[in-house]
């Protein structure tokens, strides 16, 4: 009954309602929208990274990751896995050596990063030209593609390695090229070469040990803080450290929450013009109705009810809007499902590469965050002009003209 | 890992491996040198540091080297073999060291540096940007062994007094870069012997006056008409690191044949 009077209400103006309807509805589809693409954006970006370049979590050797040493190192690589494998069923982990040295071919020669990794378990690299590393075959190297333009070399060709081992002397040794590759960052693949685990270990005089345990979780989501916590419960955190990617690229996580903190507020303000907006509309609508309001209250109707008219009015307005927004802001992003960003997203951002293509999801908080903020502004609005009215004193009120 | 330090300066490579700095125009090989003047209370600075420079380095040398390297986390010793003339050329090769590393030499033509790899069987060209790191993982630096500077030619120096160090009388002399030469120091203290004219510590300080590195020359024996330090270690300041170099067995203003500096002879690894 009181949805009914309020529906029918609300269309005595129709031109009014549907300028209102269109803010609203406009409000709620650029929120969903907004907020949907750079949620996907930060997703994807984030799931790169926990696939590729640094994992969810990262197992050093104590102290590692505020000073990288060659010399400090995972000594049991495979007690931290096993450890791994243990409390958090479905992690994947995989190992990698990182150091220093010098690159040369017959043209050139070039001071290099030198990344030992297992190739069937890492997705770090993208293989450019030639074919992958195999990790039964010894004595080949992936180039950076950066690395492999500066020494003017291509698959079949030779590279020459010498760096210091952490035993003090000199390694040296000469591999074939195997492969041209893209990296997890622009500076990585202008800046470093890939052995084998196998090889990078024996180069750099290192048996078993290793620089990183990288594990990936069996989840997108992105927080892990349980899984992190009974991981780091299983591993020997005297002598090892246990990062996650959070830890481990700081001012990525700082840059992720200032721009989702700046889009909330982004938010609040569109509804707040909206807000007012319906508070306009419902002040009108009650101020053209006083005496109509006034018959009602005179002829019995209870102040609640009046009161319950005007907010439903406006709520009935808010969730219009915000279905039709939805609407608006899933069918957009939808119809565009893909972005491609092409040559533009060549760069890092902050040390991580950018996709080239983003696909772009419905964030479902997003649309549920929509909802209830259109019910609340809506809510407010109505409830000032919903107790003004309310309030009327009948006799006067029918008075009114 | 790349070890980081300060160049060390050029006068100590030329010690170490007999580069000869101040030979420039001492062909052929000087019979007798400028006598150390023991009896003078404060010698004219410039006379000692030239008697200094002509023990220390001739227009070639031979010899035999132990080189041991101390870190906080190994340590480990190298024997090689050294050849140099004039200051322009050298060669270094490694005797006894790694399994991967025996075998290794550092060819020095002019300015630039060659490393002959066993282990690869190639040679490799050292690019500038990489001079400033450690030679061989010890306490000197590639620039050590390519730049040459002269205690008489690059520096103002000073007698300030008389030190005794290990029992000997000694000089002391203060060295100050000259505006325009190329040195990475700010300030270098010596003190020298003066019953041999032999230095007996360095003292290396940046250019903010903090000390960088401190080398102590000991076990001075007689090669010839010359007193020789047969032992010097070399310590940076901020470091538990410590690099010692003995001389086994030198020989100096030897004749060498040109071809020991070719690199073609380098690429053969011989």
């Amino acid at each position: 009954m009181l949805l009914k009077l309020a529906w029918r209400n609300i269309w005595r103006n129709t031109r009014r309602t549907l300028i209102t309807l269109a803010a609203l509805t406009l409000g709620c589809g650029v929120i969903i929208g907004m907020q949907s693409y750079s949620e996907s954006a930060y997703g994807r970006l984030i799931r790169d990274l926990t696939t590729q370049m640094v994992g969810h979590l990262q197992v050093h050797g104590k102290g590692w990751q505020a000073e990288p040493s060659l010399e400090n190192v995972v000594e049991n690589p495979r007690i931290v896995e096993a450890a791994i494998a243990g409390s958090a069923p479905g992690a994947v982990s995989t190992r990698r050596v990182i150091g220093a040295g010098l690159a040369g071919s017959a043209q050139n020669s070039s001071g290099v990063m030198v990344l030992g990794l297992q190739p069937d378990r890492d997705d770090l690299l993208t293989v450019v030209r030639g074919e992958a590393l195999d990790p039964a075959v010894h004595g080949r190297i992936a180039l950076g593609s950066g690395v492999a333009s500066m020494l003017e070399v291509e698959p079949g060709g030779e590279v020459v390695l010498v760096g210091q081992a952490a035993d003090g002397s000199v390694a040296n040794d000469r591999y074939t090229v195997a492969a041209v590759v893209e990296a997890g960052s622009v500076e990585m693949s202008a800046t470093t070469v890939f052995l084998t685990l196998a090889d990078a270990q024996d180069f750099f005089s290192l048996g078993e040990g290793v620089h990183q345990v990288i594990v990936r979780l069996p989840t997108d989501d992105e927080d892990i803080s349980d899984h992190v916590a009974t991981m780091r419960a299983a591993l020997d955190l005297h002598t090892l450290e246990a990062l996650t990617w959070a830890q481990i690229l700081p001012e990525l996580r700082a840059t992720i929450d200032s721009k989702r903190s700046g889009l909330l507020w982004i938010n609040i303000v569109v509804l707040l013009i909206v807000g007012l907006g319906v508070l306009n509309t419902m002040t009108m609508a009650t101020f053209e109705r006083t005496r109509e309001l006034g018959v009602m209250m005179s002829l019995g109707t209870r102040r609640g009810r009046v009161l319950g008219l005007v907010v439903t009015e406006s709520l009935l307005q808010g969730a219009l809007g915000f279905v039709l927004g939805a609407v608006l802001g899933i069918g957009v992003i939808l119809a565009i499902g893909e972005l491609h960003f092409g040559a533009v997203s060549t760069g890092d951002m902050l040390g991580v590469r950018l996709p080239s293509t983003l696909p772009l999801h419905i964030k479902g908080s997003a649309v549920v965050g929509a909802g209830i903020t259109a019910l609340f502004t809506t809510l407010l609005g109505g409830l000032w002009p919903a107790l003004r009215a309310s309030r009327l004193p009948p006799a006067e009120a029918t008075r009114y003209v | 890992m790349t070890i980081d330090r300060p160049l060390l300066a050029p006068i100590t490579m030329g010690l170490v491996l007999s580069l000869s700095l101040s030979a420039r125009a001492a062909d052929p090989p000087p019979p007798k040198p400028p006598a150390c003047p023991s009896d003078a209370a404060s010698p004219d600075p410039m006379v000692l540091l030239r008697r200094v420079e002509q023990t220390l380095e001739g227009t070639s040398s031979v010899g035999t080297i132990s080189m041991s390297i101390k870190t906080e986390s190994w340590s480990r010793k190298l024997k090689m073999k050294v050849w140099a003339k004039g200051e322009d050329y050298a060669l270094v090769r490694i005797l006894e060291g790694g399994p991967r590393e025996t075998g290794m030499m550092t060819l020095k033509r002019e300015k630039q540096l060659w490393n002959y790899l066993p282990q690869a069987g190639r040679v490799m060209k050292l690019p500038s940007g990489m001079l400033g790191d450690s030679w061989m993982g010890s306490d000197f630096t590639n620039d050590d062994l390519v730049n040459g500077s002269s205690l008489t030619d690059d520096f103002e120096s000073k007698v300030i007094g008389t030190a005794k160090h290990d029992g000997r009388d000694a000089w002391q002399v203060v060295l100050t870069p000259k505006p325009e030469a190329t040195v990475v120091w700010g300030k270098v203290e010596m003190l020298v012997d003066r019953a041999t004219c032999v230095p007996l510590i360095d003292r290396f300080f940046d250019e903010e006056g903090q000390l960088a590195r401190t080398m102590v020359f000991a076990e001075i024996k007689t090669i010839g008409w010359r007193q020789f330090p047969g032992r010097v270690t070399v310590k940076p300041a901020d470091s538990v690191r410590e690099t010692v170099v003995s001389y086994d067995d030198m020989q100096f203003d030897v004749s060498i044949p040109d071809d020991t500096f070719s690199l073609h002879r380098l690429q053969q690894g011989r």
